[in-house]
């Protein structure tokens, strides 16, 4: 269990009203924002039929599954099921939550309470996430740095990348890029991306090759 | 390989009658590859090994065991009525468990949220209480007088009407539903499931129908029931665990969902748990 901020996916991804599924290392999220913009990182399951609750749809400050239509408000708390409408759900109905907060443009999740506030990288904004099929310590070496929060250059500009470890040898890169950076700089930058993106899998293919 | 423990004496679908060549199907049953093919003009299905497995040819598919079954297949006796077009639907492959996929055919609770506009829409949601029974006698499963709010209830219904529905299910992946038929009022249409386990995360789902619907083209017909099984298919690939939890704790129902409790329970008396995860994960 970690008390640390993970981050999770970008603030531009998951727009009011919407779920978009997460990991939180082995742990399957549903990410969704509020229609008056609350961010929230759940268990993605139902706790009725066990339906993935990021397919679900946002109305107001509610998230529905889209299985059967059962609603779940603050906390997780169950609030609505609409085959029995008269019914007011038990308490015990609820979805685990997890700890979500926002920094320059990028969710952070947590399993637990984290000491302090996540990571601001003043004059940076989150610009993409890539998955890629390389392991973090793998991706990072490639990048030009070690650990999961590094400071460098890619391609056209100055950035932050954000590597998030996930199961199966598999990594998120959230990329952060200066505030304000224009459409061809951006155009650049994605290029670069993709093509880290290649070098990565392939050390990675290569390091398989050579255990193997 | 998985325990296909009591399933394996039952009888499952494994094509459909009209398909079959003499070149035959490559398929699996419970893990095993089978083939199914023409023999002489007759369905023949064979194991891995070139074992020769028992064969019942009804309801326009093919069906088979991997061990000894000690009962016939089941019958649909309204099929045999006058009248009644027979339609074989097609397959549709779904990345679920078989039980899972039964489950799902028994239910009527998320046609307004997963058949939108179709079997169901906000906010008629509501689920009245309805009749559930394991019959002893047949050793089947049974929801009786279940209504639900319909805007278009099948192929040959224009506007909302309240459905009535019959619920069986008649072996351990197959299910027949009766329902209100709209051009024959007081007689039922009968459309059933007849699933194919694979493997048990991996089925072959052949809906088949006997139907009054006497002025739809049969492709409507058949386009009908698989555009609403396509919208089944993005809920059952989704669900965690992917294997169908037989005892009570990983999974909350409510008293709309007393046919799928039914059905769970006579599926873990009998041992039929290819699908199935027995202890809360
Ligand atoms: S599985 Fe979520 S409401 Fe039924
Ligand atoms: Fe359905």
């Amino acid at each position: 269990m970690t008390t640390d901020w993970t981050p999770a996916a970008l603030s531009r991804d998951i727009p009011a009203a919407s779920a978009a599924p997460g990991q939180l290392g082995e742990t399957d999220l549903a990410i969704w924002r509020s229609a008056s913009g609350r961010i929230a990182a759940w268990s993605d399951r139902c706790p009725h039929r066990g339906m993935r609750l990021s397919h679900g749809f946002v109305r107001g400050e509610r998230l529905s599954c889209i299985y059967h239509g059962w609603g779940y408000g603050e906390g997780g708390q169950c609030v609505r099921i609409p085959a029995h409408p008269e019914l007011t759900p038990p308490e015990a109905i609820k979805v685990p939550v997890f700890a979500a907060a926002e920094a320059s443009g990028v969710v952070w999740v947590a399993d637990g309470t984290p000491a302090g506030a996540p990571p601001e990288f003043p004059g940076f904004e989150g610009f993409r996430s890539l998955r890629i099929h390389a392991p973090a310590t793998v991706l990072a070496r490639a990048f030009g740095g070690a650990g999961h929060v590094i400071e460098g250059t890619l391609g056209p500009c100055a950035v932050v990348a954000l590597i998030q470890p996930l199961p199966g040898n598999v990594s998120a890169l959230h990329l952060l890029a200066p505030e304000g950076a224009g459409p061809a700089t951006l155009d650049a930058l994605s290029l670069a991306a993709e093509a880290l993106r290649r070098t990565a899998e392939a050390q990675a293919e290569q390091a398989e090759e050579e255990t193997a | 390989m998985s325990d296909q423990g009591a399933m394996r004496d039952h009888w499952y679908p494994v094509g459909m009658t009209k398909q079959l060549t003499a070149g035959g199907r490559d398929t699996l049953l419970m893990g095993e590859p089978i083939r199914v093919y023409l023999d002489n003009g007759a369905p023949a299905v064979s194991d891995g090994t070139g074992r020769s497995l028992p064969v019942i040819d009804r309801f326009g598919h093919v069906w088979t065991s991997l061990g000894a079954p000690n009962r016939d297949l089941f019958t649909i006796p309204e099929a045999d009525q006058p009248g009644r077009r027979l339609v074989d639907v097609g397959v549709c492959r779904v990345r679920c468990s078989p039980l899972r996929a039964v489950e799902n055919f028994l239910d009527i609770a998320h046609f307004p949220f997963v058949h939108t506009d179709i079997l169901g829409s906000e906010p008629h949601t509501e689920v009245q209480r309805y009749e559930v029974e394991i019959r002893e006698d047949v050793d089947e499963v049974w929801a009786t007088k279940v209504k639900f709010y319909q805007p278009q209830a099948a192929k040959s219904a224009e506007g909302g009407i309240t459905t009535d529905y019959m619920y069986r299910v008649c072996a351990p992946t197959c299910s027949v539903l009766y329902k209100t038929c709209p051009p024959k009022p007081g007689e039922w249409d009968v459309i059933a499931l007849f699933v194919q386990p694979l493997t048990e995360t991996l089925c072959e789902v052949w809906p088949w129908m006997a139907l009054y619907d006497d002025a739809a083209e049969m492709t409507d017909l058949i386009h009908f029931q698989q555009m609403i099984f396509v919208q089944d298919r993005s809920v059952l690939e989704n669900q965690l665990p992917a294997l169908l939890p037989l005892d009570p704790g990983m999974e909350i129902p409510t008293r709309a969902d007393m046919t799928s409790i039914a059905y769970r329970r006579w599926l873990k008396r009998h041992g039929f748990t290819y699908g199935a995860q027995l202890v809360a994960a």
